[in-house]
């Protein structure tokens, strides 16, 4: 040990710089800090080149033609001389179809979430969790494939069965549950103990009969419907919430995590089931990182091109009646991707500048929506973390 | 400051705060060569995180080639002093000091310092055994070669005398190129320690360095501080009031951001002067 | 509530949450398997001869002899049906005019059949298509084209309340009592003697250039214009991500410029995939003129940008998961922040940068609008690595939808379609699997 160093014996390694040579340490530090900073930065920067190169190309058209004909016009004529562009029935079917797929992606992936989050022991979800990503890893041409080539025939061709046995599998179940919490809450007040039984037994047989002729005169009206096109909005809707729903699971799942076990284990301990302290304490506590999962998963299904323009008609109407799924619409996205093709060519017209204008309102659209659900997810960690 | 501890038994070298008191160099017998002049010296010294002020103007002198041990109760500063001598503390951004803290006469916080520089001098060995997850033989190179060994013979002479420093050599001479993960945490705690011996450091600081390891572990370990005693000198916070009286020549108790005690470790734990520290070594609050 | 109906509710409430998960599983099992199966189907399928002599005459692939003697074997059978059809053509040249003209257009039809299953008619001349050079090179096509032929496909509009109902009229019954009627009987029965289906593991399908837009051939051009619009983007984002993520995770100070840095990150993320594509049309082929036109350098720059989010992100998430005491070990040995960073931070998070690109880069090589506009052409041949500043690309992506929705043939290259998008998916899940794998490896190597 006593060839160990001696103490300060090497004063020429000096931790103690000269001005000089901490000048120039400084300002390598500064320079590398820069170049990163830059790199950083280049995000930033593409972020407003985008929005600057869509608006310099939208803003031409807005020009010529105002905002009027665009937002409230349904006469989508973009080839005729002078053409005609109002885009109000496109704007119409990207809502529908998105409103459709958030119909169906919605209440699956939160309930998907929360099995995750809460029932399903660690082991399952290991496996559960890469089906999501591989849903989510699937590029959105397979699916427009699978929507356009598998699927649309048998749309076309056994429409009225499937949407038959849909209403029986889904809706079967909730209203027969629906049944036994209306019996019980009847019959909660009132009577004695073996009296009140029998009266509830009676009004909960008498609730499900009514309930099955309703199931089955509503599962025989959809079993008469003929699908004329299986290109259309429910397909495009059914589709695109399979494309959401991963979205939707994991940025829901994260946020009910990061409501903690006390909370749970509160109301456990005040008597609650599992679906009582879920339902009741952990999603409010995680409502509003939920909505951003919602928020998150309906602009991924806006957003989507392929799907839609391979599998929803690309018909420029608004559907008779406003609500019916089965009509064939036309999106944003899938103009954009369709009609470049032919205004391509002519670089500078008006049915080019109307293209980078549905980009702009896309652009803007998910813009906003990004901030609002950046801010709510900001907003709820501050609240968990008792600030 | 600079005295030669030859001269005299009784040769005082701290402190003002807390009252005066004198701090003896131990008997002859357990004297250490060339040891026990000033290596660190506070001034004044103070850490904050923000607007609290974790250490509060602490003035003492560590002496070099003893083992100096710092105890106190959780939360009280003792960590944070430690982490101050090698400005580890840098990593946390609300984290900034006043008063001075001087190594070897140059003040860490000055101006002029390269703290990269200075951590060379002043190794760190941490609470759980961190060995980077590369070979045994990679992990004790690590130091040399940033700091521009690159001969093969001379790494390898380098990696073979620091593990046998840190008593380690017999036990995985054979097995050099494999993952230090895989290590029991003894072992991979004594090759943190043998890491650090590696780039020739003056002063070693241990922070807690058995708090994670069983006792058989921790018995090595102490054997090895007591091997190096002597040799550098030894800083090492602990939460084991009977490790420090093992291991140390010196102590100092924190409590609540205050030194309120610096003594020899046989004085300090027979004798203590303060009746805070006379609570804490006899058990009533930790 | 009466608590029997509580605990109903209760169980009902996990039926549904796992039903969700069941559902999702399905929805995935209910995409991929057909899609796989049909995707097989181009590559493992029975050949005919015609298949075996596209190989031979375009890829130089089978033996002469083979085919020669298989040739050989068929060509009596063949002759017969010949001879059957210039009987009939004999027989109409003897008919009344009016008689004639209403079997020359179903007679017609039946020699459109037969040169489609067996190739061009002897004495016609050299058809300039390629796909009408060669009859039908599938066994399965040839027994649909075989149906084909012996009925006619009729409509039913009788009750007006629905849809039209299809059914079948027997070919023959049209040309009772002429020397045609013999055709039929003969080529159902001998039609296996006249193509010789065998079955064939047909791997040209991946390597393999595409003859005649896909009506024959492989998709080789397509496989190599995705590696190299998903390899490109790699290139520019993989090194601009793993920086940016290096400065957010050791430089940035939270402050008000680095939450709009931030922000910009996962506005980024959100931005339709149309709308890149809208970007890199106006920015790199009409503002800075990368190239002239559509080309694979504006196509991965494109992809590149759409990418960054996703791979900073991953870079970020693994550069934290490095436990602190790493860095702390590498400080506390007098290392700078720099070299600890390259030689401690960046090994030990490398496996989840990895991860990170190998999903993204699955991800550049699934996605189809972006490119749209920017890099994919439907036809064209393979173009080498040094045309990639210059020239467009046919991709997978791209041309499962021109394929499918475009093709003027669409239907009759179903295969092809399904042996594309399997070829994709194959490509994109394997990528992801590989990367899950990776990440399952390295946290059990982390624990030890």
């Amino acid at each position: 040990m006593a060839e160990a160093t001696a103490t300060g014996g090497k004063k020429s390694e000096a931790f103690v710089l000269s001005p000089e040579k901490l000048r120039r340490q400084r300002i390598t530090k500064f320079i590398g800090e820069g170049v990163l900073l830059a790199v950083a930065s280049f995000v930033a920067i593409v972020v407003l080149f985008i929005f600057y190169f869509v608006a310099v190309d939208a803003i031409p058209f807005f020009q010529q033609r105002g905002f009027v004909e665009f937002f409230t016009s349904t006469g989508w004529y973009p080839a005729d001389e002078p053409g005609e562009f109002g885009a109000l029935a496109i704007i119409y079917g990207s809502g529908m179809v998105t409103m459709g797929s958030a119909l169906i992606a919605v209440p699956l992936g939160i309930s998907a979430a929360i099995c995750l989050s809460d029932v399903l022991p660690f082991s399952v979800r290991q496996y559960a969790k890469p089906v999501i990503e591989m849903l989510a890893a699937i590029p959105s041409v397979a699916y427009g494939f699978f929507a356009l080539v598998i699927f649309a025939p048998l749309l076309q061709n056994y429409g009225g069965p499937i949407l038959m046995w849909a209403w029986w599998l889904i809706a079967g179940p909730f209203v027969f549950l629906a049944v036994i919490v209306v019996g019980d809450l009847l019959t909660s007040k009132g009577g004695d103990g073996s009296k009140r039984k029998i009266v509830r037994i009676v009004l909960t047989g008498a609730l499900a009969f009514l309930a099955t002729l309703f199931l089955y005169w509503v599962g025989q009206t959809l079993f008469a419907i003929q699908i004329l096109s299986g290109t259309n909005a429910l397909n495009v809707s059914l589709i695109l919430s399979f494309m959401a729903l991963p979205t939707i699971v994991s940025v829901s799942e994260d946020s009910l995590q990061a409501v903690g076990r006390e909370l749970r284990e509160g109301s456990y301990a005040l008597g609650a089931t599992r679906a009582e302290t879920i339902v009741k304490t952990v999603l409010p506590a995680a409502s509003s990182g939920i909505l951003a999962a919602v928020i998150l998963g309906i602009m991924r299904a806006l957003g989507e091109t392929m799907v839609v323009w391979m599998a929803s008609g690309n018909s420029s109407h608004i559907p008779e009646p406003w609500f019916n799924y089965l009509d064939s619409i036309r999106t944003l996205t899938a103009t954009i991707a369709g009609d470049m093709g032919e205004a391509d060519q002519v670089t500078g017209s008006e049915r080019y500048h109307v293209l980078f204008a549905m980009g702009l309102l896309l652009l803007v659209f998910s813009f906003i929506s990004n901030l609002v659900s950046e801010r709510i997810v900001l907003r709820q960690r501050k609240i968990l973390s008792g600030e | 400051m600079q005295m030669t501890a030859e001269e005299k038994d009784t040769n005082r070298v701290a402190t003002e705060s807390n009252a005066t008191r004198e701090i003896f160099l131990p008997p002859e017998r357990e004297r250490v060569k060339d040891g026990g002049t000033p290596h660190v010296s506070a001034k004044n010294f103070s850490v904050f995180y923000g607007n609290f002020e974790a250490v509060k103007k602490v003035n003492a002198d560590i002496l070099s080639r003893y083992v100096t041990a710092i105890i106190g109760p959780s939360g009280c500063g003792k960590s944070t002093f430690l982490r101050a001598i090698n400005r580890m503390n840098d990593l946390i951004p609300s984290c900034y000091t006043s008063g001075s803290l001087l190594f070897d006469g140059e003040d860490i916080y000055g101006r002029y310092t390269d703290e990269v520089q200075l951590r060379k001098k002043i190794g760190m060995v941490f609470q759980k055994p961190n060995p980077f997850p590369k070979s045994i033989f990679d992990n004790i190179a690590y130091g040399p070669r940033l700091h521009g060994v690159k001969d093969k013979k001379a790494l390898e002479e380098i990696v073979e005398k620091s593990l046998q420093k840190a008593a380690l050599w017999d036990e995985v001479k054979d097995r050099l190129d494999r993952n230090a993960l895989g290590l029991s945490g003894g072992q991979q705690q004594r090759l943190c320690v043998a890491r650090t011996l590696a780039v020739e450091p003056e002063i070693l600081l241990l922070d807690e360095p058995t708090s994670a390891l069983d006792p058989k572990a921790t018995a090595k370990i102490e054997d090895l501080i007591e091997e190096l005693r002597g040799s550098y000198t030894i800083l090492i916070v602990t939460h084991n009031m009977q490790q420090a009286s093992r291991v140390s020549d010196y102590t100092m108790f924190y409590y609540e951001g205050d030194l309120v005690e610096y003594a020899p470790t046989k004085q300090l734990f027979t004798n203590p002067r303060d009746q805070v520290t006379e609570d804490y070594i006899t058990g009533r609050f930790s | 509530m009466n608590l029997g109906t509580r605990k109903i509710l209760d169980r009902s409430f996990t039926a549904v949450g796992i039903t969700s998960i069941l559902l999702m599983a399905a929805a995935l099992l209910v995409v991929v398997v057909p899609i796989f199966s049909g995707g097989i189907g181009a590559i493992f399928f029975k050949g005919t001869i015609e298949h075996r002599k596209i190989q031979y005459n375009e890829f130089e692939k089978g033996s002469r002899k083979v085919i020669d003697r298989q040739i050989a074997e068929v060509t009596p059978y063949r002759q017969e049906v010949y001879r059957i059809l210039d009987a009939f053509e004999a027989d109409m040249e003897t008919m009344e005019p009016a008689e004639k003209r209403d079997y020359l257009s179903k007679y017609k039809k039946v020699r459109d059949i037969v040169a489609h299953l067996l190739g061009p008619i002897p004495g016609d001349p050299e058809p300039i298509l390629l796909r009408y050079q060669y009859g039908t090179t599938r066994w399965e096509k040839a027994e649909e084209s075989l149906h084909d032929l012996m009925f006619v496909t009729k409509w039913d509009y009788s009750n007006p309340e629905e849809m039209a109902k299809q059914y079948f009229v027997p070919r023959a019954d049209e040309f009772a009592g002429t020397a045609l009627a013999a055709l039929f009987p003969y080529m159902e029965k001998n039609l296996d003697k006249m193509l010789l289906p065998e079955q064939t593991f047909y791997w040209g399908f991946l390597t393999e250039r595409s003859l005649d837009a896909h009506i024959f051939g492989g998709i080789w051009a397509e496989i190599q214009g995705t590696f190299f619009l998903a390899v490109g983007a790699m290139l520019f984002a993989f090194p601009l991500g793993v920086i940016a993520a290096i400065y957010f995770t050791e430089y940035a100070r939270e402050n008000f410029f680095t939450s709009v840095l931030r922000s910009a990150n996962s506005t980024l993320a959100g931005v339709p995939s149309i709308v890149f594509g809208l970007f890199g049309l106006a920015f790199f082929i009409n503002t800075i003129k990368v190239s002239d036109s559509k080309s694979v350098l504006a196509g991965s720059l494109t992809l590149a940008i759409m990418i960054l989010p996703t791979i900073i992100r991953a870079a970020e998430e693994a550069i934290l998961s490095v436990p602190r005491a790493y860095k702390e070990a590498s400080m506390g040995l007098g290392s700078t922040k720099w070299r600890t960073i390259l030689t401690v931070i960046l090994p030990a998070a490398l496996p989840g940068i990895i991860t990170g690109g190998i999903i993204s880069l699955g991800r550049a090589a699934g996605e189809t609008a972006p490119i749209i506009f920017t890099a994919a052409v439907s036809v064209g041949a393979t173009i080498g690595v040094a045309d990639v500043f210059t020239q467009p690309t046919p991709a997978l992506s791209w041309n499962i939808y021109n394929l499918a929705s475009e093709h003027e043939a669409a239907n009759e290259i179903r295969h092809v379609q399904y042996g594309m998008v399997l070829s994709l998916i194959s490509i994109v899940l394997l990528l992801n699997l590989s990367a899950i794998l990776l990440r399952a490896h390295v946290s059990k190597k982390l624990k030890g």
